[in-house]
């Protein structure tokens, strides 16, 4: 056998001689005919080409775009793309494409030329071989790594690890030796001696009826011969480690990768020395100055005092200051004092409800799950918005507020802990952060692993976006086409999500019954059970006092009923014969099954007339009837105040995850290498391994996420603290100094002050990460206290304010004009927290919050359903969260004017704060005016505002009663009401109303 | 300039409270609302030159949403009445949604028989259609890629399977603007009996600014939400109370010079004011004659709904309105149970008001520059999909994602045309297939655009309708 493959060998090689000497003599003379038999020696020809033009990035060591064709295995795999050869066919061949076209070599210099380009393309013409096929089929050697796959996909769903179905786990080669009830799945060498082959060859197996009830799909032929065939083999395992950073340098992001600005630790900078040293109030003035010196300009005047009043109230509160405030802020003379009112505004609880929803915007938050028509509800997602607004209120620092949300449940041992504290529970609450993306995976046609991985990869898109300011889904397909992130890098941090987040191992989101067709997956959803010991207290306290009073009044009921029954009883007894009373009493004392035989004949006859329940009881007793119905009005009233058990909306590591590959295109039909769990390269130094430990001794967590949570806050960290300062500025400026403010990446906008950024993220981390600090820092700047006026030279050398010559005129967003609406008129119900406030949709589809006596709350605690968002939201550009929003827009657009004129709830409004001028300013025309100016524009009218309000007040007036009296219903008292409700509506349409100066 | 064009705006409205509408007050409207469009470039709905010459201005898309059966509409397969009663759902249970509820194969209920010139077959539930089918182009190898509803509907609406992204009419406008500047660019009439699946995603803008939106018009009652005052204040108050506002406005604008957006508030107020009349205009079908109503069978069940849209659609791309999408409430389409009533009850809704559209559009000229696109978002399978009872006479079909039918007509289409084959059962589309990708790059060929060249700039990423996997326009049924 030996000597008659070798003399095989022998001759292929002789063959391959020889057909190179062919090649050269075709070359010299003859036209090349397609698909002629003259190809290419690989040893000698092919070879040598791809490793002088190739081998750089793609062969061995390195294999960019995870493509090695240093092999014909690497070859027949392919990169990220997909194979690069298809044999006998160039034309399909991606390899042939890219060097053909000239888009392979990148450099100019080391395209292949004519020639070469036609040794490559009759080789593959040819059939692509490499040498002897003996060292093919070694070199494409089948083994664990490209069965689990097929396993995961098609099989572990129910022959898992969990689930175990008739005690089978495929996930391992021991696990299908040791078999399950029906014996051994695999027998080494023998495919078709094996359960597992035979069962698949014969489509029992997965069974075609259950494959939807498990969002599996059917494994196709091509699929069990691969499995077939790696038992033929004898089942190998190959030793293969997941591909993580080593101390090895990273040979697919280098160090002049990490050159770029972003992906370095910020430096400490010096300060500049402007000439306007006058103007400088803290260091953000000097790096403003400098570059609007360089342009021959300087920072504006500063804006009036009672203008920046207004200004630092909406940016840190979303709502104008009440008159009281005003009178108060106007009064302060002294020194420090506009200094104080930050410090006041910093302390608001107002402050984490504006804040909280620019964090919302990012994390994607909403109170339903999405792409589904039925929009499941996500009933316990509030208290994530919750946690949110009092984290900020309470200053939480930056790093904990990210450690929490990333890795909050690998924090502290939440399982085991005697009492769950705020602290605990905040943990589990706020990776809900994690569980944000729209999510249809609780139906089982909507729940494929491919559609689990779309939830993922959204996560991912908002983690990157949001926290790292990085593009990363980009890297999902491909290695992305701007930054250093390799396909790799991105499969490495799917893999730290993986014991939380395992396509092959999910949990469904929680569904309630009546909503369409659903899982049977018995796996559990997505709820903890772990809210503060004291809410699960006060919850348990509450249904026990509900059972302990519906017992009461039950037993009271019985009592009265037993009394009664047996009155009637006598009464009954007493008409039959008196000989019979003794035993009829026995029988019906006695249980049916243990009757003696006349007490049956008795039974027969006279137990329907004297077995007295509560229903022949009320027919008789109307009294008693009377107080049984009342008592069950009672138990229903009770039993409504029963509610659901608490629970947390929660991502938390369930250990044990499955493998991690690369998918190529982002396809998991098409596994490539095993990979381990790891941080974007080019943002450490690419030689040092990334440590996961279990995050308490014993835990089954991973710690995966806890790793990532503590490098992402780590004080050098280059985007952190960078991304996070940037919004803060953002908010204040209406832009970042990174303009794309979720994209830091090459094909983001570079900062307009490098320095700046740099220094107040430094300035952040130096100060333990507090957010307030740096929204000090900012407002009590010079830069910020600039009026909004644009003079003719600012247009002509700052147009689009990019040097900060001046402060921008901002449009009021959605949640500040509508909560500024319902403060201004009185209406606003400053309730904070719970559940979220409901919506009513009218028959035209108008989306309109649900008020209560109280008013409306703030629009941050109306329930945002992603198919009924608030019409006010849509119109005034709030974001459809797909799946997250990292910058709203700023649209002009007429439907915004239409609901503002016409919607009935501003004119409702309107009315209310007609009546609040009324209550507050009496009915003298000018006070009211000057009232309606106050609460609304912070300021009071010009001579000229008043008189336009009192002529308007008095046509509207005069119209109202003419009206009114062409109605028939003359009414003075009603004309006046409405005319300055009219006035009132009008101002609430007012420009002065929607942009702040 | 701010005082002529505040001349304008008062003549308008003395006007406009006359009665004046139409092209000259359109004309009279349009410079103004060019003048005071956002500043942006490429982000306003000013009328934009395609990338080369048009064969269609406008498109009325007739979205079936639910997935009408191709095999029982405009696909006949002999070999389903063959094979009737024969069992087949082992070949293809990984394309179920409902595997218990699995039959045979299923025979079409229906008869057909073939019309036109062309001789397309078109089964007897449509009999207005097969009066026109030598205006059609048939589509029968379409394919989608998830066979569930939700997935499958963002697919044919934006080119990808979630939510989030623009959709074709949101597109077409970011391309060419309007010709219309008092009237929405891109128009959804959707059924006053209820929503389609996904609701208003359906004409969402997605990364697109949100003026490209699609805006719904009733088609009884107030058109576009909040157009009419909840109030039912008197014209004078409003009149009164717009005349304050604009004095408060201008006032807060003049102390705000060189500050482009206060303009364009002010301007989005006249054209608010603008809309509420021409939309209500446009809407007022007691303009047409008797004759015309008929034709759609107006004023007459189970037309009349469907009819009054189709009828509006006219009139909207009449006055230059660039994208109109007309939807059918729920899923009349989704024939689960009951084929044999159900898909006739769906026809008997839509039948003649489509086939007047196509003839009243042919009639005024306007089907030289409309393109008027039929289809839903999947097909039906050749199997029967049966009641819990198991009564195969209620019987219907599950979801297909491998084969559906639909059809173009009017500007730039070669009408008798049908493209492309099922296999013999009507499982898969076989022969020519067309992608949805194929389908958009087509309907956007023949409004002058390339599907390559029509994207925005994302992070870094160009981002296109048909996506970055390719799209081929189907030369086959242009003309």
């Amino acid at each position: 056998m030996g000597r008659l493959f070798s003399s095989i060998h022998l001759l292929l090689v002789i063959a391959s001689l020889v057909s190179a000497r062919e090649i050269a003599r075709a070359d010299d003379a003859a036209p090349k005919t397609r698909g002629s038999s003259t190809s290419p020696s690989f040893p000698e020809a092919v070879r040598p080409l791809l490793e002088s033009k190739c081998f750089r990035c793609h062969g061995g060591s390195t294999i960019k775009a995870e493509l090695d064709l240093s092999t014909l295995h690497g070859m027949k795999k392919g990169g990220e793309s997909g194979p690069v050869i298809v044999p006998g066919d160039p034309g399909q061949s991606l390899l042939y494409e890219k060097i053909h076209k000239g888009e392979m070599p990148p450099g100019k210099n080391d395209r292949l030329d004519v020639t070469e380009v036609d040794i490559i393309k009759r080789w593959i013409e040819s059939g692509a071989k490499t040498g002897p096929e003996s060292e093919e089929a070694s070199q494409v050697a089948i083994n664990q790594h490209d069965v689990l796959p097929i396993l995961l996909r098609h099989c572990t769903y129910c022959h898992g690890p969990r689930q175990k179905e008739g005690n089978l786990d495929l996930t391992t080669r021991a696990g299908m030796l040791r078999g399950g009830k029906s014996g051994p799945a695999l027998v080494p060498g023998s495919p078709d001696q094996s359960l597992m082959i035979k069962r698949m060859r014969l489509g029992q197996m997965p069974p075609p009826k259950l494959l939807v009830e498990g969002s599996v799909k059917p494994a196709d032929a091509g699929e069990t011969e691969i499995l077939a065939k790696w038992i033929a083999n004898g089942a190998p395992e190959a030793a293969i480690a997941p591909d993580v950073a080593s101390t090895t340098p990273d040979p697919l992001v280098s160090d002049k990768d990490r050159e770029f600005w972003a992906f370095k630790s910020p430096k400490p900078v010096s300060l500049p020395v402007v000439s306007a040293r006058n103007r400088v109030r803290n260091p953000i003035d000097s790096f403003i100055l400098q570059k609007l010196e360089a342009k021959g300009l300087s920072l504006a005047t500063e804006a009036d005092r009672m203008i920046l009043l207004r200004r630092a109230y909406f940016d840190l509160t979303g709502l104008p200051p009440e008159p009281a405030e005003i009178e108060r802020f106007r009064n302060d003379i002294a020194p420090g004092a506009y200094e104080r009112l930050i410090d006041r505004l910093l302390a608001s609880p107002r402050y984490g409800e504006r804040w909280g929803r620019y964090w919302l915007d990012l994390a994607g938050y909403a109170d339903s799950e999405g792409k589904r028509e039925q929009d499941l509800p996500r009933p316990q997602a509030w208290r994530y918005r919750d946690y949110v607004i009092k984290s900020l209120n309470s200053d939480k620092p930056y790093d904990r507020f990210l450690r929490e949300q990333l890795a909050g449940d690998e924090l502290a041992d939440y399982e085991h802990a005697p009492e769950i504290t705020e602290e605990l529970a905040d943990n589990l609450i706020a990776t809900g952060f994690l569980r944000m993306a729209p999510d249809a995976t609780w139906a089982n046609i909507t729940g494929y692993a491919t559609d689990r991985l779309d939830v993922i990869a959204d996560e991912i898109d908002i983690l990157g976006s949001a926290v790292m300011g990085l593009t990363m889904k980009c890297a999902r397909c491909h290695s992305h086409k701007f930054d250093p992130i390799p396909h790799r890098d991105y499969y490495r941090l799917l893999a730290i999500f993986k014991g939380a987040y395992d396509e092959y191992d999910w949990l469904r989101p929680d569904v309630r019954q009546g909503l369409g067709p659903i899982s049977l997956d018995i796996r559990g959803g997505r709820l903890l059970p772990q809210v503060t010991s004291a809410e699960r207290h006060t919850w348990e306290a509450n249904e026990e006092r509900i059972t302990r009073e519906a017992s009461t009044i039950r037993a009271k009921l019985e009592s009265k009923q037993n009394v009664l029954i047996a009155k009637y009883l006598e009464k009954r007894l007493g008409d039959l014969p008196a000989v019979l009373r003794d035993d009829l009493k026995a029988m019906l004392a006695t249980p049916a099954e243990k009757r003696d035989a006349i007490q049956k004949y008795l039974a027969t006859k006279f137990e329907k007339e004297l077995r007295i329940d509560r229903t022949a009881l009320k027919a008789i007793d109307a009294a008693f009837k009377q107080e049984s119905d009342q008592a069950d009005a009672k138990l229903t009233a009770l039993e409504a105040k029963r509610q659901e058990a608490p629970k947390i909306q929660a991502l938390w590591d369930r250990g044990a995850p499955s493998p991690t590959y690369i998918y190529k295109r982002g396809d998991l039909n098409t596994p490539g290498r095993l990979v381990g769990p790891g941080v974007p390269s080019m943002l450490t130094d690419g030689k040092t391994p990334f440590d996961v430990k279990p995050p308490w001794p014993g835990a089954k967590s991973t710690g995966r996420r806890l790793a990532f949570a503590n490098w992402i806050t780590r004080p050098d960290h280059p985007l952190t603290a960078r991304v996070a300062v940037n919004r803060l500025w953002q908010h204040h400026f209406g832009k970042g100094i990174v303009k794309s403010t979720g994209n830091f990446g090459k094909a983001g906008i570079p900062p307009t002050h490098p320095e700046l950024l740099d220094w107040l993220a430094q300035e952040f981390v130096k100060g333990g990460w507090k957010s307030k600090a740096i929204h000090r820092l900012i407002m009590t700047s010079a830069t910020y206290r600039q009026s909004s006026s644009v003079t003719a030279e600012q247009t002509k050398l700052d147009t689009d304010n990019a040097l900060y010559s001046r402060m921008p005129l901002v449009r009021l967003d959605a949640e500040a004009l509508y909560d500024t609406l319902l403060l201004i008129s009185g209406r606003l119900d400053d309730k904070q927290f719970g559940p979220a406030d409901p919506v009513e949709v009218r028959s035209d589809g108008l989306v309109t919050p649900k008020g209560t006596r109280q008013g409306w709350r703030r629009m941050i605690y109306v329930r945002q359903s992603r198919k009924q968002i608030p019409t006010h939201l849509e119109n005034f550009d709030y974001p459809q969260m797909n799946p997250n929003c990292i910058e709203r827009r700023d649209s002009i657009v007429a439907p915004q004017a239409l609901e503002l004129m016409n919607a009935g709830m501003v004119h409702e409004l309107g009315g209310q704060f007609a009546k609040r001028l009324e209550r507050e300013a009496g009915k003298t025309r000018a006070a009211q005016i000057d009232r309606a100016y106050l609460i609304a524009l912070s300021r009071l009218p010009s001579d000229e505002e008043r008189q336009i309000g009192l002529e308007a007040l008095d046509r509207l007036t005069k119209q109202w009663t003419q009206t009114l009296a062409a109605s028939g219903k003359p009414d003075p008292g009603l004309a006046a009401e409405k005319s300055l409700a009219t006035y009132c509506h009008a101002i609430m349409n007012s420009a002065g109303l929607l942009y702040i100066d | 300039m701010a005082e002529s064009t505040q001349v304008n705006r008062r003549s308008f409205f003395q006007r406009a409270s006359t009665g004046l509408h139409g092209a000259a007050l359109a004309y009279l409207l349009a410079g103004e609302a060019r003048a005071d469009a956002s500043a942006s470039p490429h982000l306003d709905l000013k009328p934009r030159s395609p990338h080369f010459e048009p064969k269609a201005r406008s498109v009325i898309h007739l979205f079936m949403n639910g997935g009408p059966s191709q095999m029982d509409l405009f696909d006949p397969k002999p070999m389903l009445d063959r094979h009737h009663g024969e069992s087949y759902v082992d070949k293809i249970s990984g394309e179920l949604e409902f595997v218990k509820d699995a039959g045979a194969l299923m025979r079409s209920p229906y008869k057909f028989k073939q019309f036109g010139k062309c001789g397309a077959p078109v089964s007897e539930v449509m009999p207005h259609l097969a009066g026109v089918v030598d205006d059609l182009a048939f589509i029968r190898s379409m394919y989608t890629t998830n066979l569930t509803h939700e997935p499958a509907v963002y697919l044919i609406q934006s080119g990808k399977m979630g939510p989030g992204r623009p959709t074709l009419g949101a597109w077409v406008v970011y391309g060419l603007g309007s010709e219309n500047q008092n009237l929405p660019a891109y128009v959804v009439l959707d059924d006053p009996k209820g929503m389609p699946v996904n609701g208003v995603e359906n004409w969402e803008a997605g990364f697109l600014p949100p003026n490209f939106q699609g805006t719904r018009f009733r088609s009884t009652g107030s058109p576009i939400l909040n157009l009419k005052d909840d109030a039912n204040r008197p014209n004078e108050i409003v009149g009164m109370e717009r005349d304050l506002l604009s004095r408060l406005d201008q006032i807060h604008k003049q102390a705000r010079p060189r500050q482009p957006s206060l303009d364009a508030r002010i301007a989005s107020y006249g054209l608010a004011a603008r809309m509420q009349l021409e939309a209500t205009d446009a809407l007022d079908i007691s303009k047409e004659s008797q004759e015309t109503r008929d034709l759609y069978g107006i004023g007459r069940e189970p037309t009349d709904s469907y009819g009054r849209r189709c009828l509006i659609a006219r009139r909207l791309v009449e006055r230059g309105v660039r994208f109109v999408q007309l939807y059918i409430n729920a899923q009349i389409w989704d024939t689960h149970t009951s084929l044999s009533s159900d898909l006739k009850t769906a026809c008997d809704r839509t039948d003649q008001p489509v086939a007047a559209l196509l003839k009243d559009l042919k009639r005024r000229g306007l089907l030289d520059s409309t393109l008027v696109v039929w289809g839903g978002e999947f097909g039906r399978l050749p199997i029967a999909q049966l009641p819990p009872d198991k009564n195969e006479k209620r019987a219907g079909r599950d979801h297909n994602k491998n084969a559906f039918c639909t059809w173009m007509a009017g500007a730039g289409i070669k009408g008798g045309t049908t493209h492309g084959a099922t296999d013999e059962l009507g499982l898969n589309a076989v022969e020519n297939r067309v992608s949805v990708a194929d389908w958009h790059a087509t309907i956007l060929h023949l409004l002058g655009l390339h599907h390559e060249q029509l994207f925005i700039d994302l992070n870094g990423l160009k981002e296109k309708l048909t996506g970055v996997n390719g799209a081929r326009i189907v030369k086959e049924i242009l003309s």
